[in-house]
Order: structure tokens, then sequence, then C-alpha cells
């Protein structure tokens, strides 16, 4: 009896210690894999902030003029292309006839002038005292082919002359 | 005694195994003595052992089921690896674009003794540095010694370069840069630093203990496309009229916040005491001064805004009282006259739209000394501004306030204070009256800090009428930004130079504020000393300097700020800026 006594108490100490130290060494190796993760993170965070700095210095306003000079050469936006509401919006011009165009007859042409005015009439708001047909007519009727605008200020013009 | 015997259970036993005769030994004297003692000590060794292992159990249930005790182990390779904070938390604008920025900046060191071939090491370190010396470099390698500095504060792509040269003996000290990827576009507003990332000036050294150890970053009220498009179009005036400086800040009007601040010439906080290339010969100084915050100006006519309001404000005039402005005024060694000279009777609107100095002095007088005093200590003109920069400098004004003081403060004389501090109460004066103390620092969206009621809300409604009036008609035309219903006024002061005004150096300044029928943004713009071109017909007022830059601003930035352009002749508009009392009478050109 005394003897399976200790036998038990022996078994018992060195399961109990085998299981610390197993437990203890498993700890250990767990925490050096945190803390290698961590190591990573901050590295990673570190080269977040370093390309954070970078993109801020490529897009800096002076660079981007400096580009936007050489390739797009954009200007800022001036007042009259602001708009705000749709009625602002001019109609898209009837399509200008080219100078070198065949003299055609009169009654000829109503598909090609027409349509344009028919597609710009989809945006504008319902406006009956100006029907199509009267445009219509009055492009027909006056055919103007020496007149090409040769700016979009002008053609904006033409067309607003012509409603 | 009788000894006692025991009964004996077994008489069969032998002899000598029976037990003797015997009892319970009770020694006396000193075998007594030293039995009890040893007794006494058993008990307190067991004692003393149950003490310690007791200890030790409730020690274990106090870290397992209680908690406590440290996770923290004392061996330095298994304690956690924290990030390190950063020195000082990163700036942005209030778009969150970064301003300031610390930075792991790597410096290369070589340990010369693992060096295996020097020469062909020196040669791969100067192509990728070509900027240090061949003979320098090989000399630090072959010198011997186990640590010799390469080269200082790495860019990432340098840093890669070196790996990639894959040369043993060389490594990285790991250390702090602050950077700022802006340079000299925000240098007057964010400042710089020197060593250990300490703020030298700017927000860097009146935040810097914000900064330091904050982990989020700090926003700025700052816009970076406003402050860049300000600068932009002073440095073209500056360039334009060849003056010595230039100044000008945008602000919002109802909360305070400046969206953009900047002071020319300016510096690159990157390299802070570096000679700037394309101008050498301006002075370090010069172009370290914040001219917003440090500088003290008389402002010269657009002080008279405050005249006006004063005025109207106090009631001692209505818009459509009248003074003589027929004679220039002698007071003392002193004469007051006009630079757009009417030489008649002006009622109020046509002293601001004329910009007449006597008109305004007789103004300030009729009002009183101590109204006049009052007036512009409520609006924060004579006490040091509060904001977020370091460098700010208290207003210069008279300790007795006389009757000739009074006179040329009117009309902004006399009385020297920050731009600032001016553009504070310019806001003021067409919010609806209400004095906020400016900021560089976001505010939540939607919300205006609490301000001071600094004159009436009426008194402040007459006032964006007036500035209108400038713009439509008087100096200003110049600021016109045609539907973004800009007002302002125009002013341009004499530089004093020793004791006595300079008579060709001049100070122009424009304070414009759009939409004014609705107060959204104020822009005030200045040139110190600008010098008449062709282009401006040999004037170089601030009608022709600084005017037309306002315009240009503000049509760049409208856009930038969500600001509707409306028809500036539509009714509706023109019913919020009319002016009755010039209802109808012909408005003569200045």
């Amino acid at each position: 009896m005394i003897k399976l006594g200790t036998l038990f108490w022996l078994a018992l100490v060195s399961t109990t210690g085998f299981a610390t130290f197993a437990v203890k060494y498993g700890v250990q190796s767990l925490e050096d894999e945190l803390n290698r993760t961590r190591r990573a993170i901050i590295a990673e965070e570190h080269a977040i902030r370093a390309d954070d700095a970078e993109w801020a210095y490529l897009t800096r306003p002076e660079t981007l003029d400096e580009m936007n000079r050489r390739h797009l050469s954009l200007g800022p936006i001036v007042t009259k292309q602001l708009r705000t509401t749709v009625t602002d919006i001019p109609l898209r011009a009837a399509a200008p006839v080219p100078v070198d165009a065949p003299v055609v007859a009169v009654g000829e042409q109503p598909a090609e002038s027409a349509q344009p005015t028919i597609s710009a009439s989809t945006i504008e708001p319902p406006s009956p005292e100006k029907p199509l047909e009267v445009a219509a007519t009055r492009a027909l009727a006056k055919p103007e082919p020496s007149r090409r605008p040769r700016s979009l200020d002008e053609l904006i013009a033409q067309v607003a002359a012509s409603r | 005694m009788i000894p006692t015997q025991r009964f004996d259970d077994n008489p069969c036993r032998p002899r000598h195994f029976k037990p003797p005769p015997c009892t319970a030994i009770t020694p006396d004297g000193p075998a007594k003595q030293a039995l009890e003692a040893c007794r006494t000590r058993l008990r307190v060794t067991a004692g003393l052992f149950a003490l310690v292992f007791a200890a030790v159990a409730l020690r274990i249930v106090e870290i397992g089921a209680v908690g406590g005790g440290t996770t923290e182990s004392q061996i330095a390779r298994f304690r956690m690896v924290t990030e390190p904070v950063p020195s000082h938390a990163d700036i942005v604008d209030r778009n969150g674009n970064v301003l300031a920025a610390t930075l792991d900046s790597p410096s290369l060191y070589a340990n010369p003794k693992q060096i295996t071939d020097a020469a062909q090491a020196t040669d791969k370190l100067v192509r990728v540095f070509p900027t240090l010396g061949a003979a320098e470099v090989h000399a630090k390698l072959t010198s011997g010694k186990s640590f010799v500095w390469i080269r200082r504060h790495l860019t990432p792509a340098e840093q890669f370069d070196v790996n990639q040269l894959g040369i043993p003996g060389l490594d990285f000290e790991h250390e702090e840069r602050r950077v700022y990827p802006d340079g000299g576009l925000t240098s007057h507003v964010v400042g710089y630093t020197g060593i250990d990332n300490a703020g030298f000036a700017g927000v860097e050294r009146a935040l810097g203990d914000v900064l330091r150890g904050r982990r989020e970053p700090l926003q700025l009220s700052l816009d970076l496309r406003l402050q860049y498009i300000l600068r932009e179009e002073l440095q073209r005036v500056v360039d334009d009229f060849t003056a010595k400086g230039g100044a000008g800040l945008i602000m919002d009007v109802n909360t305070g916040e400046i969206l953009a601040m900047e002071s020319l010439p300016d510096f690159d906080p990157n390299h802070p005491t570096a000679v700037d290339p394309g101008h050498p010969a301006i002075p370090l100084a010069d172009r370290m001064f914040n001219r917003i915050t440090l500088g003290v100006y008389e402002l010269g006519s657009i002080f008279k805004i405050f005249t006006v309001a004063m005025a109207l404000d106090s009631g001692t005039a209505t818009v459509t009282s009248t003074y003589d402005a027929s004679h220039p005024i002698r007071i003392g060694r002193f004469t007051i006259s006009d630079y757009h000279g009417k030489h008649r009777v002006l009622s109020v609107p046509e002293i601001l739209m004329y910009s007449s100095n006597i008109g305004a002095a007789r103004m300030a007088v009729a009002a009183g000394a101590q109204t006049q005093r009052e007036f512009l200590a409520r609006l924060g003109l004579l006490k040091t501004p509060k904001i977020e920069v370091s460098e700010v400098a208290a207003p210069h004004y008279p300790a007795k306030w006389r009757e000739v003081n009074v006179m040329t403060i009117a009309f902004g004389h006399g009385i020297s204070v920050t731009p600032l501090s001016f553009a504070s109460a310019a806001a003021a004066l067409v919010n609806g009256g209400i004095l906020r103390q400016a900021t560089l620092v976001k505010l939540p969206a939607g919300y205006a800090p609490q301000g001071q009621q600094v004159i009436s809300a009426k008194t402040s409604e007459q006032m964006r009428r007036l500035l209108r009036l400038v713009v439509e008609h008087g100096t200003g035309t110049m600021a016109a930004a045609p539907g973004y219903v800009v007002g302002g006024k125009t002013g341009t002061a004499d530089k004093i130079s020793g004791r006595h005004y300079a008579e060709r150096k001049l100070l122009s300044s424009f304070v414009g504020v759009f939409p004014i029928n609705n107060p959204k943004y104020l822009i005030l713009t200045m040139v110190d000393e600008p010098h008449p071109n062709k282009q401006s017909h040999g004037y170089a007022t601030a009608g022709w300097t600084v005017a037309p830059a306002t315009s240009r601003i503000i049509e760049r930035i409208a856009p930038l700020l969500g600001v509707q352009p409306v028809d500036e002749s539509s009714p509706e508009v023109q019913r919020t800026l009319m002016v009755e009392s010039l209802q109808g009478k012909r408005i003569e050109a200045y």
C-alpha cells in the first residue's frame, strides 16, 4: 500500500512537472510568434507612413499644377461654366453645313438638320411656345452655309440667336 | 511511586518479549526543560513552513482566480513588442493631406572591420549617393574603426538601393525625422522643428505639447488647395510689382477658421536655414517673419470700415449723414487730405466709396475719442491676438488718445495691428456682428464657436451694403468677381521709415468678403512696398495691386468652396445690397 501511494505521487509530480514545462514552452513559442507578427505589423505601419508622406509629396499642389500645365492645360473653372439650373444649359447646335458641301435642294435635307434639334429638345423642359416645326423650318429656310462657327462660344451665341 | 504493571495478555510469551514493567517517564529538572524547548522549536518551525506554503497557495489562487500579477515577462525575449509612439503626431489639413509627418529615417553606417573590399564598396556607394566624395568614403571605409557614419537620414528609396548593393558591413541606425511634404507652402503656419523634433515655430511650437506623444494626426483648418492658390496669386503680385513681400489669409467669417494663411517670402521647413536658390539675397530673418501674425502695420484706409461701423453702431451717424470734406484738415503739424479728393460735402457711403480721409476723420471726431477707443477694444484690436502659432505680436496704439490720434486712427494711421486681428474684427463687421477668435484648428462641421456680439446685426447689414458699394462703384472695382458678389475695401498706407512717413513706400491692402449678401469667406491680401509698373499705369495703390489679385483668388477658390455664382443684376440680389440713401442719385466714378 505504501509503495502504491508513493508511486501515485511520483507519477503525479512528474506529470504535473512535464505539463508545466510543456505549457511554458508552448507559451514561449506563441509569444515569439506574436512578437514576430507585431514586428512585421510595425514595419508595415512604418512603410505606410513613409508611403503616405511620399504620396503627399508627389501630389502636392505645385506638382499637380506643373503636371497639368504639361499634360492637360486645364484652366480654373470660370463663372460661365457653372450653370446652376437645367434651363441654363444651351441647346445643342444644329449641325453646321460644310462650306464645300454640294448645294442641294431645300426640301431634300430634312433628316440631316432636323435631327439635332429633336435630340436637343429631349433635355429641354417643355416649351410649347417654341414648337419644333418652327425651328426646323427656319433652319431649312435659311441654310447659311457661310457662317460656320469658329469657337464654342460663337456656336452657343448662334444657337441662342436662332432660338 | 508504585510501578504499575500492565496486564499481560499473553502469558506464554518469552520473558524477554514481555513488556517491561514500565511507566511514562516524566523527567524532572533540566531534562524536562530541554524536552520542552525541543517541542517548542518543532512547533515554531512547522508553523513557519505552514505559513510559507499558505502564502504560496494564496498567491497561486490570486494569480489563477483573482487575476493578480502581471503578464509581462521579466525576460527581455518574451516581453511584448510595442509599437514605438512617434515622438510627434502628424499634422494634416482639413481634407487630410499630410502637412507634417514623423518618419523613421534610417541613417547608414559602416563597420570598416567587416568590409572586405573597400574600393569596390566605395565605388558602389558613390553610385547610389553621387554627392558623396569617393575619396572621403574610401578613407572612412579603410579607417580601421568599427563605426563610421556614411550618410544620415536616408529616404526609403535610398535605403532600398543600399540594400540592393549587398555590401556586408553596412547597416542602418533608425532615427526619427520630421518631414514637410509641401515644403514652403505651409511653412509659416506649420512652422518647423529642430533637433529631437522640438518645435521651433508655428503650430509645431505652439501646439508642441499636443503633438507630443499623440497618435492621431492633428487636423488644421487649412485647405491646401486654397493655400496654394493664395500663395500663387500673392507671389504674382509680389513679382509684378517688385514688392518686398506680401501676405494674405482666407477666413471663414462664420466660424473664425483660417482656410489659408501665407506670408511671402517664406522658407522650406525641411531645410529652414538653407538659402532660397531663387532669391539668394533675401535674408533668413525676413523669410521666417510671419507678416500675418507677427507683423504689426498701419493698415491705412481699410481701417475706415471700423470708423464707419463705429459711427453707425453708436448712433452718431446714419447712412444719410454728411461730413464736409471740401478742405483738408490742419491739426498741429499734420494736414489731413484726400487721395481721391472730391472737395465737397460727402455722405457716409461716399466717404467709404471714395476713401475720404477727411470725412473719416470728421466722422470719428463726431463720435469722440472714448467711443472710438472702446469700439476698437471691443473688436479685439487693442490686445494681442490669440492663435495656434507661437509668433504673435501686440498692437501699437497711442497711450493717450488725443484728438489728432482720433483723426488719424479713423483712417488707419497711428495704430498698428496684426493683419490677423484686423481680419477677425472685419469678419465680425459682416457676419451679423459676432466676433469669434480666429483658429487654425479644424472645427467640427456645422459648429460655430460662441462669439461675442460686438455690433448690432443691423449695423452689420448696413456695412455689407456699404462694402458692396466700394467694389461696385468705389476704389475697389478691380476686385469684382462677377457672379460672386464681392464686397470689400481698399487700403493704401504710407509706411513709416524712422520717424516720418515715407512717400514712396506703400503698404497696399484689400479686405474682400464674398458673397457679401450672405457672407461666407473673407480674404485679406496685402503687399509690402509695391512699385508701380506699366500695366498699373504708374499706380501701386491697393486698387491696382491687391484688388485684382483678390478677384482672381475668388474666381479660383469659389468653385472649390462650393459657392454658387449668382446673377448680380437680379432683383433679389440687388434688393439685399442697395443703399437707400443713394437710390436715384447719379454715382460718379472715383
